[in-house]
């Protein structure tokens, strides 16, 4: 998360203010030169980070019972505290004192490895997301490319877990997970490279700037030019492609529970088995961002800028509910036909609105 | 009372094979007839099995092997199979073979029908005949350790059975993978979350495709034959019925027992407690089938999702009315030899309303399971030309209930060889010829729809029923002592295919042999077919299709 943080000054806008920039000014840090400024963006990271571990770790499987309920009938946790929200204190007190069963044949440092991996990837592409009044810890030129590489790091951790636990299931939902995020990871980055295109740049914090442009205005009210609006198309392919790289419904293979029990995580329990629970969480809440961010004009909404956040988040958990949505009223397609709808679907389909998207911005600028 | 509706049985599609022909057709192979109750026996000699059973098959069209009782008696072991046509389940035959004691061996009936194979491991596990031939003569209930043969009459019963745990077969122990194969041993199960409960298949898998699949079954095997065996049969044998098939299919499970041991006895029941009956089966049937809905979407969806739900929630309703009529949830016992225990409960009107308006609210949701379910396009890929049972192979392992019908095997015991109320009822036996998961689902659906119609038509009858003339039992004497060796076999249609029950008196109030034929163990073991050569998820997918119940598979 830190490391984001040290980009070199030119590559940033020179108009935002970024978090530790801000923080470094507000507490005189950044008289003390270089060490100073680590320290404030320590200070950054730090924040940003807890506010993402706990809404994801904390008000997110919260969330998800009480959706989930909603959707089946249910009420779900009322017990402990108002709304049952205390729940969340009683499970993290019970899921960290559960016992550490590591099986015998585990290959060690892989099987240890992966569950930091899983949840740490999702982290870092945390780093260079515009959250909104004045949260945004580094905004690189890259920054859209970043995002998309970190997020695949995760793979790397599914197929750890899986190939490490010495476990058939784990074994089977490790190589559907790498299968699945291939074919899905293709799709994924080529649609969002058509939103570069509309926006010329690929760093993030100039992609939500593009978007504050109207689009069209209509008796006074001003639709603004998220990208969402302006090619509906991509965004409906980058939304599917996205549920497959997190791993939702109806593209759960790599856990499908009845299946292969719970896939890779098969083997893993107590604070291993929360740390990849948690990653599993910051990946829906990351494509969640990227997707505010990228389509939705990221903090952008009616009222004072300073409620950015606000928007941000609430853009964020609309995601989430889709995802639980689906869940609730989706069945699982199967692995072949997963890999089929994405190699012969979305493969060639995202490469057609790419090529669509160049020839139309091409012919407007031209 | 009767709607003066003509009973709808299809006869003429089978020939009838009469006694004499049949006589004729086994010839001097017969050595003697033993006649049962149900249907004409003939004894024949232990190594012309096949030969008798091809010839029936082929030449009589006696297609459906109901089922294997094997027991054994002072001088001598007898398997008897349990023949009938799909085409007419009414046309019976019984094949007695008679084994001596010191040597009870019989010939395979596994080449003519496959669904043999179990049965006969059963008989091999339970009371100790071999069967020459078998492919697999392994135990199949019991632990490949057990000693002895419990249903035999040397049995010791108090004898503990100490295995040591070397002795166990360790079922990692054969790893399909040698230097030539790349295929990966899986174990599903005892504990998995697609098994409905303690099932253990052993499958082989090339990548994700399933080579090779043996359900491996007996985990919640109750000794339950042997504790009817135990129990008198006015009062003591009908609560064990509702522990088989324990997912609210109770009053289907005791209409087996109650219509076998009426047979036995020459029992009467009145037609009122007939309507009751026939109306509380359904309800089961309703609420079975809804459970089934539910755990095959769970299969399917991968998760406890919306369908579930909806699908527990609306079986609530079921249960509830149950409970009015019962006084139970689950095991209901509420049948009893003549009748019923009670009448409706007091105010019948309010009972009437409730189950009316359970019915009125049914199309509604069944169409919302019609939006959710079949009509999804994720589903339909799913289901459609998965798990693939083609009517010829499903009669080889004789499969029955909502599974044969979603192969387009027109065989419904309510209406093919009536019992209760329902020949007097407007109702359609429902078929699909996909003989794909989705036609099984689509047929559970279709019953519900046909379930709420036989309901709807009991209400209005009992609700007209005079007053003076509700009788729910028949004079049946306090204690039944049916003549010593009347045999005979009796099936009802249960919410997962016929639930038969074979009794064979000893003259006490106890029965000498009781046997239970199960239908989910006859579907359970055609998952074979259905799964090999398909990918892991379709394999699930079809387990879940055949929505069987551990507790009855096992029995």
């Amino acid at each position: 998360m830190s490391g984001a943080s040290f980009v070199p000054v030119p590559l940033q806008q020179d108009d935002t203010v970024l978090l530790p920039e801000r923080i470094a000014d507000l507490t005189g840090l950044g008289g003390l030169g270089t060490a100073g400024e680590l320290v404030a963006a320590f200070i950054a990271a730090f924040i940003v980070g807890n506010l993402m571990l706990a809404m994801t770790g904390v008000a997110g499987p919260w969330a998800k019972r009480k959706i989930t309920a909603a959707f089946t009938d249910r009420i779900a946790v009322n017990r402990i505290g108002p709304f049952g929200l205390l729940i969340i204190v009683a499970d993290a007190v019970r899921l960290l004192s559960k016992e550490l069963i590591i099986p015998e044949n585990v290959d060690r440092p892989a099987y240890d490895l992966a569950p930091i991996v899983v949840a740490g990837s999702a982290m870092l592409g945390f780093a260079v997301i515009p959250m909104g009044s004045g949260v945004h810890l580094a905004d690189p030129e890259v920054g859209l490319a970043y995002v998309f590489a970190v997020s695949g790091i995760a793979s790397i951790g599914l197929v750890m877990a899986g190939y490490s636990s010495s476990n058939k299931y784990s074994l089977i939902g490790g190589l559907r997970a790498v299968a699945q995020n291939i074919a899905y990871e293709i799709p994924l980055v080529v649609t969002g490279m058509s939103v570069v295109i509309f926006a010329g740049t690929l760093q993030l914090g100039e992609i939500v700037a593009v978007q504050a442009e109207p689009l069209i205005s209509l008796g006074g009210f001003t639709i603004p030019q998220w990208y969402a609006f302006v090619n509906p198309f991509a965004f409906v392919l980058f939304m599917v492609a996205n549920f497959a790289e997190i791993g939702r419904n109806p593209f759960d293979t790599p856990e499908a529970p009845t299946e292969i029990v719970a896939g890779y995580q098969t083997e893993y329990s107590s604070v291993y088995f929360v740390l990849i629970y948690l990653g599993e969480f910051l990946h829906i809440f990351l494509g969640g961002a990227i997707i505010a961010t990228i389509f939705l004009g990221g903090p952008a909404g009616p009222g004072p800028a300073e409620l950015g956040i606000v928007w941000f988040l609430v853009k964020i958990w609309a995601v989430f509910l889709l995802t639980q949505w689906l869940r609730s009223a989706l069945p699982r397609v199967r692995i072949d036909q997963l890999i089929e709808i994405g190699w012969k679907g979305m493969l060639v389909l995202s490469f057609a609105n790419l090529v669509l998207t160049a020839l139309i911005v091409g012919m407007i600028a031209s | 009372m009767s709607t003066g509706l003509e009973p709808r049985r299809q006869v003429g599609t089978a020939v009838e094979t009469t006694e004499e022909e049949l006589a004729e057709l086994i010839g001097d192979r017969a050595l003697s007839r033993d006649d049962h109750k149900n249907a004409p026996g003939f004894v024949i000699r232990p190594d012309e099995v096949q030969d008798v059973l091809f010839d029936l098959r082929d030449e009589a069209g006696f297609d459906h092997l109901s089922c294997l009782t094997a027991q054994e008696y002072e001088d001598r072991y007898e398997s008897i199979y349990h023949l009938k046509k799909y085409a007419d389940p009414t046309q019976e035959v019984s094949i007695v073979v008679p084994t001596t004691s010191d040597e009870p061996t019989s010939q395979s009936a596994e080449p003519v029908f496959r669904t043999a194979d179990w049965h006969e491991r059963e008989a091999f596990d339970l009371v100790g005949i071999d069967y020459e031939g078998h492919p697999d003569p392994r135990r199949i209930l019991l632990p490949e350790t057990w000693q002895g043969h419990p249903l035999s009459l040397g049995y010791n019963q108090t004898k503990p059975q100490v295995v040591s745990l070397t002795e166990h077969a360790n079922p990692i122990q054969p790893d399909q993978k040698d230097a030539e194969s790349d295929t990966m041993f899986l174990n599903i199960g005892p504990h998995h979350p697609a098994t409905h409960g303690v099932l253990h298949i052993k499958a082989a898998l090339d990548g994700e495709t399933v080579v090779d699949v043996e359900p491996d079954v007996g985990y919640l095997h109750r000794c339950e034959e042997q504790m009817c065996q135990q129990g008198t049969y006015r009062h003591q044998i009908m609560p064990y019925p509702d522990r088989w098939d324990y997912v609210s299919a109770g009053l289907l499970n005791e209409w087996a027992y109650a219509r076998v041991a009426e047979d036995l006895a020459d029992l009467e029941v009145p037609e009122y407690a007939q309507v009751i009956r026939t109306m509380g089966a359904e309800l089961c049937r309703i609420a079975s089938h809804m459970l089934a809905l539910g755990t095959f979407a769970l299969d399917v969806y991968g998760d406890f999702t919306a369908i579930f739900q909806y699908a527990m929630r609306d079986r609530e309703v079921v249960q509830d009315i149950l409970e009015d009529l019962t006084g139970q949830r689950l095991m209901f016992n509420y049948f009893r030899l003549g009748g019923v225990a009670w009448d409706l409960p007091e105010p019948r009107e309010e009972f009437f309303e409730k189950t009316r308006d359970f019915l009125d609210e049914l199309p509604a949701k069944l169409a919302e399971y019609d939006d959710l379910i079949t009509g999804n396009e994720i589903f339909q890929i799913r289901c459609v030309n998965t798990g693939i049972l083609e009517p010829e192979v499903a009669k080889q392992y004789g499969c029955t209930g909502p599974v044969a019908r979603g192969s387009g095997i027109d065989f419904d015991l309510r209406r093919d060889d009536p019992y209760g109320y329902y020949e007097n009822l407007e109702w359609d036996v429902v078929t699909e010829d996909g003989c794909d998961n989705y036609s099984r689902v689509l047929v559970r659906m279709q019953e519900v729809e046909q379930s709420a119609k036989i309901i709807e038509q009991c209400l209005d009858l009992l609700e007209d029923w005079p007053e003076d003339d509700r009788e729910i039992q028949s004079n049946v004497p306090r204690t039944l002592k049916p003549e010593a060796d009347t045999e005979t076999y009796r099936a009802v249609e249960g919410a997962k295919g016929e639930l038969g029950i074979y009794i064979r008196s000893d003259g006490t109030d106890k029965p000498g042999r009781f046997k239970i034929r199960s239908p989910c163990f006859h579907n359970l073991s055609a998952l074979e077919e259905m799964s090999e050569g398909e990918y892991i998820p379709d394999l699930i997918a079809s387990l879940g299709s055949l929505d069987i119940v551990l507790g009855e598979v096992d029995r």
